[in-house]
C-alpha cells in the first residue's frame, strides 16, 4: 500500500480496472448492443414478415394454428408481437404420457424430449414461418454474463467478480479524481497523456450515474447467485417455494384437464385484462388445459410505464371470463429488486430513452477502453528510457489491440456469418457464434505477434470496413435491404443498416487518427522550433 | 419534448461552464468576468437543471422522468465536453439559445 489515502485509492483504481479491463470491454459491448436485442434479432432474421394485423386478430391466429397443432398439449404459451420484434413466438407443453423415454445409454432424454414444442408465426396468417435459425440478438444478451463455450456458472462467477471490480474501480475512480468539478467539461486534445486521462475522467464523469447504476445492478440481477446462504437458511429444503413467495408470483396451476367446452373469444378476455389495467397494453398469455372446461389464461401485461422487471398479470377462467386471481403484490425488498433490475434491463424504454441508455453504454466502452490505454501510454515513457519494451506492457498492448480494436472486428464478423454461412447448415447458431470466436481469436493471435501501432490502425480500419460494408452485404444477399427498407417504411432495418455505417465511419477515423499519429513535441522542442521560426523570419 | 430536455440540459450546462472561470479564459481570451457575474451564471445554470428535472417528471412521472433527466444530461455534457470546447468553441453561445427554442418550436408543434 501506498502512503496517502488518494495515492492508495489510485493504485487501488488502476490495477482493479487493468486486471478485469480486456473481459469488462466484452461485457460493456454485448451488453450494450443487448439494449437493441429485438431488433438485433429481427435484422438477423430477414425473411420474418411484418405484422400488420391487431393484437386481438394475432392472438387469434395463434390460438387457430395451435388448436391444430398441439390440441392436446397441457399448455399453450403465446407472446404477442409488437413494433420491434413481428415474430409471435408459440410453446406449448405437452402432456407427460407423450413423451418419449430417454434414448438407449443416455441418463437424461435430450433437452425436451417431446415435451416442449415451440413455432414461430407470422402474425397477419397463424401460419408457421421459416426463418433461417440463429441466436440473434440473444447471444449477446447471453454473452454479457454468461459468456461462452463454459459453464454457465463459472460464467456467471467470474462476470460477477469482473462487477465487484469495476464497482471498486468506479469508487476509488471518484475518490482519485482530484478535479472533478474543476475538469468537468474539460478534454485538450492532442496533448498525448493529458488527453487520455482527459477523455477517460470525462466519459466516467458525465456518465458516471449510468456507469454506477448499471454495474450495480448488474450485481442485483445476480445476487441469489453470487449470496445463496441467506436462501438456503431459510428455505433448506425447498428454494422453489422461496421463489414463488418473495417474487410475488401466482400459484402453479395443477391438475387435470376436465371435460369439453368452448373458451370465451380470446379479444374478450384481452379486452377485460386491458380494461383492468386501464388501458395497458397486453404482452402475451398462457393458456392453461385449452380445450377443457375448467381452462384458464393467465394475461400478461407489456412493459413500457414502470420501471420494475415484474410486470403484473391476471388469470381467468377462460370459458366464463371470470377474473381468478392476480399477481400479489410483492413486499419492499422485492420490489426494490424488481426495480434494480428492471433499470439494468431496461425494458420500460422507448425509442428515445433507448437511445439514450445506447450512447450511455457505449460511452461505458470508450471508459474501460481508454482507461487500459492509458495504463500503457504512462508506462511506455519508463520503457522507452531503457530502449527495450517490458514484458509486461508488450503483453498488456497486445491485450489492448487485440480487445479494443479487436472486438468490433467480431461483432460485425458475427453480422457477416448471419448472412453467409449456408442456410439449412446443421447447428447454424453454433456457427455464427463460433465465427465471432474465430474472428476475436485471429485479432488477438495477430495482436499478439506484432503489438504495434499500425497493428492497432490496421484492425480498426478492417473494423470499420466490415461495418461499413454490411448494408452491401445485406443488400447482395437479401430482399431485406435498405431500397426496400426505406420505401416501406420498415425503419427498424433501415436503421440497423444505416447505424452500421455509421460505426463504420467512427472506427475508419480512429484508425486514421492511429496510423497518422504523431508524439506530441516536448516543451523543450518547441521552444526550439519557435526559435528557428523566429531566425528564420528575422 | 426529448429535444426540449436536451436543449435545456445543454444550456444548464453552458451556464455552470460560464461560471467558471477556465472556460472564460478559453472562450474570450481575458481575464474572469466579475464575481457576481460568476455567481449569476451559476445560479442560471442550477435553474435551467431544475427546469429540465420538473419537464421530465411532468412529461414522464417520478419513476421515468429522472432516468430521461440523468440520460439528457449525459449526452448533453459529452457535446460540449468532447465536441464544442475543443473543436467549436464559438458555437456554444448561439447554440445554447438555438437548441432550447427549437425543442420549444418542436414540442409545440408536434
Amino acid at each position: 500500500m501506498k502512503n496517502g489515502f488518494r495515492q492508495s485509492m489510485a493504485w487501488l483504481h488502476t490495477w482493479t480496472g487493468l486486471l478485469v479491463g480486456w473481459l469488462l470491454l466484452l461485457i460493456f459491448m454485448a451488453g450494450t448492443a443487448s439494449y437493441y436485442r429485438e431488433e438485433i434479432s429481427r435484422w438477423m432474421r430477414p425473411e420474418l414478415p411484418r405484422s400488420t394485423v391487431s393484437a386481438d386478430q394475432a392472438a387469434a391466429n395463434a390460438l387457430a394454428f395451435l388448436q391444430h397443432k398441439a390440441p392436446q398439449a397441457e399448455s399453450w404459451n403465446v407472446s404477442l408481437p409488437d413494433t420491434r420484434n413481428p415474430a409471435m413466438r408459440t410453446f406449448w407443453r405437452n402432456p407427460e404420457s407423450m413423451v418419449k423415454p430417454p434414448a438407449e445409454g443416455e441418463k437424461r432424454r435430450r433437452r425436451g424430449g417431446g415435451r416442449f414444442g415451440d413455432a414461430t408465426l407470422d402474425a397477419n396468417t397463424g401460419q408457421e414461418v421459416s426463418a433461417r435459425e440463429t441466436r440473434g440478438g440473444d447471444f449477446f444478451y447471453r454473452l454479457h454474463f454468461d459468456l461462452h463455450y463454459i459453464p454457465v456458472i463459472w460464467a456467471r462467477y467470474i462476470v460477477g467478480f469482473c462487477a465487484m471490480f469495476m464497482l471498486v474501480a468506479i469508487i476509488s475512480g471518484v475518490i482519485t479524481h482530484k478535479k472533478i468539478f474543476k475538469d468537468f467539461f474539460t478534454f485538450r486534445p492532442q496533448k498525448g497523456l493529458r488527453s487520455w486521462l482527459d477523455f477517460h475522467n470525462v466519459s466516467a464523469v458525465m456518465a458516471l450515474p449510468y456507469h454506477a447504476m448499471i454495474t450495480y445492478t448488474g450485481i442485483v440481477t445476480l445476487m441469489l447467485l453470487y449470496l445463496p446462504w441467506g436462501v438456503k437458511v431459510a428455505y433448506p429444503n425447498d428454494e422453489d417455494a422461496f421463489f414463488s413467495e418473495a417474487f410475488a408470483r401466482m400459484a402453479e396451476v395443477e391438475g387435470p384437464a376436465q371435460g369439453r367446452a368452448a373458451p370465451l373469444p380470446i379479444q374478450q378476455l384481452l379486452d377485460s385484462a386491458r380494461m383492468h389495467w386501464n388501458g395497458a397494453e397486453v404482452a402475451g398469455f398462457v393458456m392453461h388445459r385449452p380445450g377443457a372446461a375448467n381452462a384458464v389464461i393467465d394475461i400478461q401485461q407489456r412493459d413500457g410505464k414502470r420501471l420494475t422487471i415484474d410486470t403484473p398479470s391476471l388469470r381467468y377462467d377462460a370459458v366464463t371470463g371470470e377474473l381468478l386471481d392476480t399477481s400479489p403484490g410483492a413486499g419492499a425488498a422485492t420490489r426494490t429488486r424488481g426495480v434494480m433490475y428492471g433499470l439494468h434491463l431496461a425494458r420500460f424504454a422507448d425509442w428515445g430513452l433507448r437511445a439514450l441508455f445506447f450512447i450511455s453504454g457505449l460511452i461505458g466502452c470508450l471508459m474501460v477502453a481508454s482507461g487500459v490505454v492509458l495504463w500503457a501510454v504512462k508506462e511506455r515513457p519508463k520503457h522507452a528510457k531503457s530502449g527495450r519494451t517490458g514484458l509486461g506492457l508488450r503483453l498488456v498492448d497486445a491485450l489492448n489491440i487485440g480487445a479494443v480494436a479487436g472486438l468490433p472486428i467480431a461483432f460485425a464478423a458475427y453480422f457477416w456469418g448471419n448472412r453467409l454461412l449456408p442456410l439449412q447448415m446443421a447447428e447454424r447458431p453454433a456457427a455464427e457464434a463460433n465465427v465471432f470466436f474465430w474472428a476475436w481469436g485471429a485479432a488477438l493471435l495477430a495482436a499478439f505477434i506484432w503489438p504495434k501501432r499500425m497493428m492497432w490502425a490496421w484492425q480498426l480500419y478492417l473494423g470499420a470496413a466490415l461495418f461499413a460494408l454490411i448494408p452491401l452485404l445485406n443488400a447482395s444477399t437479401t430482399n431485406a435491404h435498405l431500397g426496400a427498407s426505406i420505401a416501406a417504411g420498415d425503419w427498424v432495418l433501415a436503421s440497423f443498416d444505416l447505424c452500421m455505417i455509421a460505426f463504420g465511419a467512427m472506427l475508419a477515423y480512429c484508425g486514421w487518427r492511429m496510423q497518422h499519429w504523431q508524439p506530441p513535441l516536448s516543451a523543450a522542442e518547441k521552444k526550439r522550433r519557435q526559435q528557428a521560426a523566429a531566425e528564420a523570419s528575422a | 419534448m426529448m429535444l426540449l430536455v436536451l436543449g435545456l440540459s445543454f444550456a444548464a450546462f453552458v451556464a455552470l461552464s460560464f461560471a467558471m472561470e477556465k472556460h472564460q479564459l478559453d472562450l474570450y481570451g481575458k481575464a474572469a468576468a466579475s464575481t457576481a457575474r460568476m455567481q449569476l451564471w451559476r445560479w442560471l445554470g442550477w435553474g435551467l437543471l431544475t427546469a429540465a428535472f420538473a419537464l421530465c417528471v411532468w412529461r414522464h412521472g417520478w419513476a421515468l422522468g429522472p432516468v430521461w433527466w440523468l440520460g439528457a444530461m449525459t449526452v448533453a455534457g459529452l457535446l460540449l465536453a468532447f465536441g464544442l470546447y475543443p473543436y467549436r468553441p464559438r458555437w456554444i453561445a448561439p447554440l445554447a439559445w438555438v437548441l432550447p427554442v427549437a425543442g420549444l418550436a418542436a414540442a409545440s408543434l408536434l
